[in-house]
């Protein structure tokens, strides 16, 4: 018995062992939390992706956007926690809740699919501010923004019309829903104003993060003639590496610039500017507005922005950019609207 | 100490063993990771249990791994390997939140059973199809639940994206995948104000006892397991094989669109893209931690829970990548199915015994 | 829409489907080893990812998807060596163990991603080698020697598959471990070594099916690159009765039907994409079901090893 007896002793031993780690970090989180009070100033913002950091497309273009916010008002000033691959609502619910606990002031939840989890959480947490999108529906302390993906479409879409040698313009979409169906119409009547004979052809992997397959279907499309290419989500890159391997074949990206990568193959790109949201929504807050508001993102101003690809600037036709550079203005100016498909 | 909690005790320690050594090799990644492992895992370890927050979150995930686990254990049981749980979870999903948003002014005594009936049957039929293939037609169910989880997901992102969307997100023009919020009635109610945990986890408890009724109380409990141990010797025995195989995924599937529909009425109250969150693969690991009995599943679904929690609090608390959460729950997998080779080998075990008991354990009496 | 099937659609329909075939037949040949043996190995796709990683990653720093593709192979063998150890010497319960393996995989390979490359980073792969004379065949040509050279590999590994299984004396021990480990034992056989050499081969095509995806395809990394393909792989070693011919004709019959759905959603025949999604799946259960009746697998699957007992 004296051998359980020590056996016993070493497991007690090791729990309060552990234990007692996990009393210093709750001690260490504690801290954490009376700290904004004593510096007020400090905005303490916590950032929920579906996907990881560096996927190049929707939850990159917010990190960045948020390195951009720290940047510009200090990194003294705006603390940023993130957590990333956070896909089942389940755990997004928990580290959503779990940071609200530890007193952040703003939580970006940056999907769709997050919708339901923070009207459930934000009732508990009236002080705190929630954001996701895209989406439409608020609360006193939600606020939902909402990219008009239809308006860079439609300009990339008039760009690809008068740019393309083939006369069609190929698009890789992930599963037809949400921005994806937004950008796509965009696109589709973007084309169909640029050049009436250019068709436009759609095809989805059924996936959001499948990069093989979208660089097969791009494959694929560019087989079936297709000489500028666009795509939105995760799986995009994978399909613009592909356009990268042919000569003579352009990629138009969305989301974020991608032309870091593909130097050579990304002709243009409609770019998030989260920035200039986040920003508002620190500003809101600071006014007392902690939420209620529908963030659209637009060109009017400037959440959203066009970005030519500097180096591949001789590709588009001069006459094609300025009909673009028209558009744009026509849509700023409310003289041109994109209409989204209705069902 | 009786011979019987002794053996449970030596389990426990033999599972214990194979946790810590899980944990030191995941150190080794922790610190490639530029992380201390002490902090990480005094988190992973205490995050779950620490406070309400902890506790009731691992109970949320307890809940779908339970009942995935029941479905798992039924159909293991039986002889036949579903791999399919992801894809009956979907159709559970669908088929409840379907007959909920449909019928929003039936009072709850009547929608919330019609709710779970509609999961369960939905679940069983994607189950059902599978027993059926292999049943009639000899097709392996490892293949074709493979292949109908694929096709459950593409179904299931159509629906919600198509029939069954939210109207509104089609009139505000964001198109977002997601069906209507099903009738506030029948949202399962909180057990504790402030935190996800919903009731039905009672439900998941009472049904881990009416399947271990079922499985080793009721003569068709009785054939479906004797299918399981063999084949053939039941052929002999007179029971029609087929149709308790047919049985078993049915009900195995129906567990897992309860799992489905439960998540449906307790967390999300809407049908969302991603509501499977990989509990058709965690189930079947809660399920073998239990060693494949119905109230073994529970002790087992709760550390699961825990272990998935814990594991994903420990991405917040000392900033690691993602990735990490998975690298530990992988080896925690492998060290613990491994340590099974020890549980088996009675001469390891009679060593164990004597270090830890003493030398005359063979010469004291059973009780 | 101008469904017009012209051939060189077709052309392209078939060579895509070749292209798309590759992972498939790679790593379900190997899975076929390691099931022939009597193990079933459910972390195919788990070491797929660590096989992709490690083929992107060798190839992003020492510049040459050759050497990307022999570390592959070997981080490949690794895996199937920890499987091994799990399965074979610790007779952990098979399926479980491979689950465990594949979260393992996943898991390590995302990780070591994050910590030594970061943020999406794209390579040179494997060029098309066009095969001389051969590739001027018309119509063939084009769908069959104008690939990369995991392409050839995987389409010679097929009858050099065939030939160690049926022709060689350590293809019929593989077989007898299989079916009867206890009839190969007394015969002199060493089962577990058996077993250790078909998981380790067996992992090395799986992580050469990943290296593929990296180097071969998407020339560049990212989470979860396998996208469930391993998972498929496991399947059309049921689907081709644990036969490299069989393996061959499931997989091409599912990634020409996958390459079909492509085309026709690209050429903007109507029809729900979600349908053509998922053709190839309905495609292989349906001909799994009315083609073949009670299929054959190795006896003892699935049941580990244990000296002196029986079954």
């Amino acid at each position: 018995m004296k051998k359980v007896l020590t056996l016993m002793l070493a497991v007690f031993t090791l729990l309060a062992f552990t234990a007692g780690c996990g009393t210093n970090t709750t001690d260490a989180s504690k801290t954490a939390e009376t700290a904004p009070q004593a510096k007020a100033e400090k905005v303490r913002i916590a950032l929920v992706l579906p996907a990881t950091v560096d996927d190049l497309a929707w939850c990159q273009s917010m990190v960045e956007g948020l390195k951009a916010v720290q940047k510009t008002m200090g990194e003294d000033k705006v603390e940023v926690v993130t957590s990333e691959k956070l896909g089942s609502a389940v755990d997004a619910g928990a580290a959503i809740r779990q940071y609200a606990t530890q007193g952040y002031d703003i939580i970006i939840a940056h999907g769709s699919q997050y919708q339901s989890v923070l009207m459930d959480i934000a009732k508990d947490f009236p002080k705190t501010t929630f954001a996701y999108g895209s989406g439409f529906e608020t609360a006193p302390n939600i606020f939902a923004y909402d990219p008009q993906a239809q308006d860079g479409g439609y300009l990339l879409g008039m760009l690809a019309a008068m740019t393309t040698k083939s006369g069609i313009v190929g698009i890789v979409g992930p599963v037809e829903s949400g921005d994806a169906v937004k950008f796509n119409s965009g696109v589709q009547q973007g084309v169909a104003k640029g050049k009436a004979d250019v068709k436009t052809r759609i095809a989805y992997t059924g996936s959001f993060n499948d990069i093989v397959g979208a660089g097969n279907l791009a494959k694929t499309q560019m087989s079936a003639g297709a000489d500028i290419l666009t795509g939105s989500s995760q799986q995009a890159v994978g399909a613009m590496r592909a356009v990268a391997e042919n000569k003579g074949k352009y990629w138009l990206s969305t989301d974020m610039d991608q032309s870091s990568v593909a130097p050579d193959t990304v002709l243009a790109a409609q770019a998030y500017n989260w920035e200039k949201v986040v920003t508002k929504i620190i500003d809101l807050r600071k006014q007392g507005i902690l939420g209620g508001q529908h963030l659209t993102l637009t060109f009017a101003d400037g959440t959203i922005e066009l970005k030519y690809n500097e180096k591949l600037a001789d590709k588009i036709p001069a006459e094609a950019k300025a009909a673009v550079e028209q558009a744009k203005q026509d849509i700023i100016s409310g003289k041109l609207k994109v209409e989204l498909p209705k069902k | 100490m009786s011979s019987r909690s002794r053996g449970v005790f030596i389990q426990i320690v033999v599972l214990l063993a194979a946790l810590v050594g899980a944990l030191l090799i995941g150190a080794v990644f922790l610190i490639l990771a530029k992380s201390d492992p002490l902090k990480a895992y005094g988190v992973m370890f205490t995050g779950p249990i620490s406070d309400k927050f902890g506790i009731t979150e691992t109970l949320v995930r307890t809940v779908p791994l339970l009942l995935v686990g029941l479905g798992i254990v039924i159909s293991f049981r039986s002889g036949i390997i579903n791999i399919g749980a992801e894809g009956q979870i979907l159709a559970g999903a669908i088929g409840a939140a379907a007959v909920a948003v449909s019928l929003p002014d039936m009072p709850a005594v009547l929608l919330l059973p019609l709710v779970f009936l509609a999961g369960g049957l939905s679940g069983a039929v994607w189950g059902g199809i599978a027993g059926w293939l292999k049943a009639r037609l000899a097709v392996n169910e490892i293949l074709s639940t493979v292949m109908l989880n694929q096709i459950a997901l593409q179904l299931y992102l159509f629906l919600i994206r198509g029939p069954l969307i939210d109207p509104k997100e089609v009139s505000y023009g964001t198109g977002v995948p997601q069906t209507a919020s099903i009738p506030q009635q029948i949202w399962l109610s909180r057990l504790i104000p402030g935190t996800r945990l919903h009731s039905g986890l009672i439900f998941a408890l009472l049904l881990a006892v009416l399947v271990y009724f079922f499985l080793w109380r009721t003569s068709i409990g009785y054939r479906m397991r004797a299918v399981g141990a063999g084949p053939e010797a039941a052929r002999y025995a007179g029971i029609k094989v087929e149709w308790y195989l047919i049985l078993a995924m049915a009900l195995a599937g129906g567990m897992a669109g309860l799992a489905g529909a439960v998540e449906v009425t307790g967390v999300h109250h809407r049908a969302i893209e991603g509501i499977s969150a990989g509990y058709g693969f965690s189930g079947i690991v809660a399920a073998l931690f239990g060693r494949l009995h119905p109230l073994g599943t529970i002790p087992a679904a709760v550390l699961f829970g825990a272990l998935l929690l814990g594991a994903d609090m420990m991405q917040r608390a000392v900033n690691i990548p993602a990735a990490m959460v998975m690298v530990i729950q992988g080896l925690v997998v492998l060290f613990v199915v491994s340590s099974d080779y020890f549980l088996k080998n009675p001469s390891f075990l009679t060593h164990l015994k004597a270090k830890i008991f003493g030398q005359k354990v063979d010469g004291e009496g059973g009780k | 829409m101008e469904g017009v099937m012209n051939s060189a659609i077709i052309i392209s329909i078939l060579a895509t489907g070749i292209r798309l075939a590759t992972p498939y037949l790679l790593a379900a040949l190997g899975e076929m080893f390691t099931q022939r043996s009597g193990v079933y190995n459910l972390g195919v796709e788990g070491i797929m990812m660590m096989g992709a990683f490690a083929g992107f990653f060798a190839t992003l720093h020492l510049g040459s998807p050759l050497l990307g593709i022999i570390a592959s192979l070997i981080i490949g063998a690794l895996m199937g060596l920890l499987m091994a150890l799990v399965s074979v010497t610790f007779k952990a319960e098979q399926g479980i163990s491979g689950i465990g393996l594949y979260m393992f995989g996943w898991g390590l390979s995302g990780l070591l991603y994050r910590l030594y490359v970061g943020g999406i980073t794209s390579i040179d792969g494997l060029k098309e080698v066009k095969i001389p004379l051969l590739s001027n065949i018309p119509f063939l040509g084009p769908i069959f020697f104008n690939q990369n050279i995991l392409v050839y590999t995987a389409l010679a590994l097929v009858p050099l598959s065939g030939f160690i299984l049926y022709k060689t004396s350590w293809g019929l021990n593989v077989r007898a471990v299989g079916n009867k480990p206890e009839a190969a034992d007394t015969l002199g056989v060493n089962v577990v070594r058996i077993r250790y050499e078909c998981l380790i081969v067996g992992s090395m095509l799986a992580g050469l099916a990943g290296a593929f995806l990296t180097i071969g395809q998407a020339n560049m990394y990212a989470d979860n690159i396998t996208a469930g393909r391993g998972f498929i792989a496991i399947a059309l070693v049921y689907f081709g009765r644990w036969s490299p011919w069989g393996i061959l004709l499931g997989s091409l019959l599912f990634s020409m039907a996958d390459s079909f759905q492509s085309m026709v959603q690209v050429l903007g025949i109507n029809f729900p994409y979600e349908l053509a999604v998922i053709l190839p799946y309905v495609v292989t259960i349906v001909a799994l079901a009315i083609s073949f009746g009670r299929v054959w697998a190795p006896a003892a699957l699935g049941k580990p090893f244990q000296r002196g007992t029986r079954g």
